[in-house]
């Protein structure tokens, strides 16, 4: 996308040319200088991150093939917010969003037990264990134990404090602001139509990873925003990864994008048989017919995945099946914890397997990305470490680092309203 | 007195590896893993891999959820040779992954539930 002139395109991806950027483009609208490395090391800058972009921007947190029935439920816990968010698919099929908090005293409606929990309520109400208030799955007060016993009681004003909430392609996303600046759909903007019309829902077989890191959440978010890194800290589970090209910058208001074509692994022996079950069959094999066209919009034979940092914290890395063998996507998100402290949730998604052949070598692919994965956050606790001591006092950004560079400059943009 | 662990009768030579590797779920065959020497993925590997597409196309017979003891307990051999062969293929025999992150930090939401399970969200 970063010149286009004279290319043939796919069908629909010239609606995207404004997104795109030559390095020269690039250079000129983020600067090629150092970056300062303050936001990342000041605890007060954290503070602020706390309410002026996690209290404001749109939050992926769950989605609708997690809890696909009525009365199903997730509960993720949230310190950044100093909160434990409640989000339940209600009797109408509707996804609502609450502070998982009783009206009552505030106890916790679902106790949970680690960052995420699912559930089921029974008859589309969630009943609070320490005195039995009762709510329904859309949100208001029921019923209250020895209700005559408070002498006044506006059950009415009593219903679990609702989040704004909202889906894009099935991904949930919430705000906390009492009334959001923007709707999601502004919000994502030309992100959400760039990713948009992938079936997502059909990946629905999920391998899910998280660790607490003792870093700052940029330092984790940055590490998995550039592909530079790939040659060197993946020298060892991903060898032999040949023509290796970060390309197709993309600035898409406050979140951007990038493509990482390459010829491939030169698969070890057992990467091949694995790959070669998936490969062979049209349901998990490669489908660059169904990227969305502003993406690879010249349909090149070697696009591997879609890299793209969604503001403030979600990647959703788009493969349908041309990078890893089998995966249809992968996504991160880094949830601060404290200033120092955070939750890295990393998630590979494939199509369900037909039958257990298709399952091992699924098993394969993500073990070989989870190996990937412990090699990315194997620098990150050292490099807060690094930013802590006070030897350096900016970071120097390459080309295949913009998306750092631009994401810093959002951070930025959203500290200063 | 020990009961030998079933494998489909095509696949009996391999029940030594069977039971020194297989298990049901994530957790547990990291932690069988975690605790290999170099040898012990040498000789997993020399004795799986010659036979990984009979047994791939065994499995491709299955489905999740439809697999009898012999076979199930011919999957969780799979799932720990599909888990394993990195680290004699690339790692040099490491347990580790070389120049990373300590594994058992990472917590697998899916660790404890059988690989076999259909639904995995």
């Amino acid at each position: 996308m970063n010149d286009l002139s004279g290319a043939t395109l796919r069908p629909g991806a010239e609606k995207f040319a404004h997104l795109g950027r030559s390095i020269d483009q690039i250079r000129t609208e983020l600067g090629v200088g150092p970056v300062a490395i303050d936001a990342i090391r000041d605890p007060e800058i954290y503070a602020l991150e706390r309410k002026k972009v996690f209290g404001r921007a749109w939050l992926k947190v769950a989605t609708d093939w997690e809890i696909p029935e009525r009365g199903d439920y997730k509960v993720k816990e949230m310190p950044v917010a100093d909160t434990s968010v409640l989000i339940v698919r209600g009797k109408d099929g509707k996804v609502r969003a609450f502070h998982n908090v009783c009206t009552h005293r505030g106890n916790k409606v679902v106790p949970t037990s680690g960052f995420e929990s699912f559930g089921k309520a029974r008859a589309n109400v969630l009943s609070c264990r320490f005195h039995g208030w009762v709510f329904n799955t859309d949100g208001p007060l029921r019923s209250v134990p020895l209700e005559s016993g408070f002498g006044q009681l506006d059950k009415a004003c009593l219903g679990l404090r609702e989040i704004a909430c909202d889906t894009w392609e099935g991904f949930i996303f919430i705000n906390f602001a009492d009334q959001p600046e923007q709707s999601l759909a502004d919000y994502l903007g030309d992100f959400g139509a760039l990713f948009s019309g992938f079936p997502y829902h059909e990946a629905t077989t999920a391998f899910r990873y998280s660790t607490v890191l003792e870093c700052n959440w940029k330092v984790a978010l940055y590490a998995f925003s550039e592909g530079y890194h790939v040659p060197t800290i993946h020298a060892g589970s991903l060898p032999g990864f040949t023509g290796i090209e970060h390309a197709d910058f993309k600035l898409v208001g406050p979140h951007a994008s990038s493509t990482i074509y390459g010829g491939g692994m030169d698969a070890a022996a057992s990467t091949a048989q694995f790959a070669g079950v998936l490969h062979a069959d049209r349901e998990h094999g490669p489908r660059p017919e169904l990227v969305p066209p502003g993406i690879n919009p010249t349909g090149r034979g070697d696009f591997q995945f879609e890299l793209p940092n969604i503001f403030p914290n979600f990647l959703i890395h788009l493969a349908a099946g041309c990078g890893y063998p089998g995966m249809a996507f992968f996504t991160h998100q880094f949830w601060p914890l404290d200033h120092g402290r955070t939750l890295w949730e990393g998630i590979n998604y494939f199509r369900p397997a037909r039958n257990a052949a298709e399952r091992i070598a699924q098993l394969h692919v993500n073990a070989l990305h989870r190996n990937a994965w412990l090699e990315d956050t194997g620098t990150m606790e050292d490099t807060f470490l690094g930013i802590r001591s006070g030897a350096i006092d900016t970071m120097q950004l390459m080309d295949q680092e913009f998306m750092i560079r631009h994401a810093a400059r959002t951070l930025d943009q959203y500290l200063a309203r | 007195m020990t009961t030998t662990l079933a494998l489909p009768a095509a696949f009996s030579d391999l029940t030594p590896f069977a039971e020194q590797w297989g298990q049901a779920t994530e957790n547990d065959r990291s932690r069988i893993r975690w605790g290999a020497s170099a040898a012990d993925f040498a000789s997993l590997y020399a004795a799986v891999m010659p036979r990984l597409p009979d047994i791939l196309e065994e499995l491709a017979n299955c489905t999740l959820d439809g697999m009898d003891e012999a076979q199930t307990n011919l999957f969780n051999l799979a799932a720990a040779f599909a888990e394993a062969a990195p680290h004699h293929e690339l790692y040099s025999g490491s347990a580790d992954v070389p120049f990373s992150f300590a594994a058992p930090r990472f917590q697998p939401g899916h660790g404890d539930a059988a690989s076999t399970a259909t639904l995995l969200r």
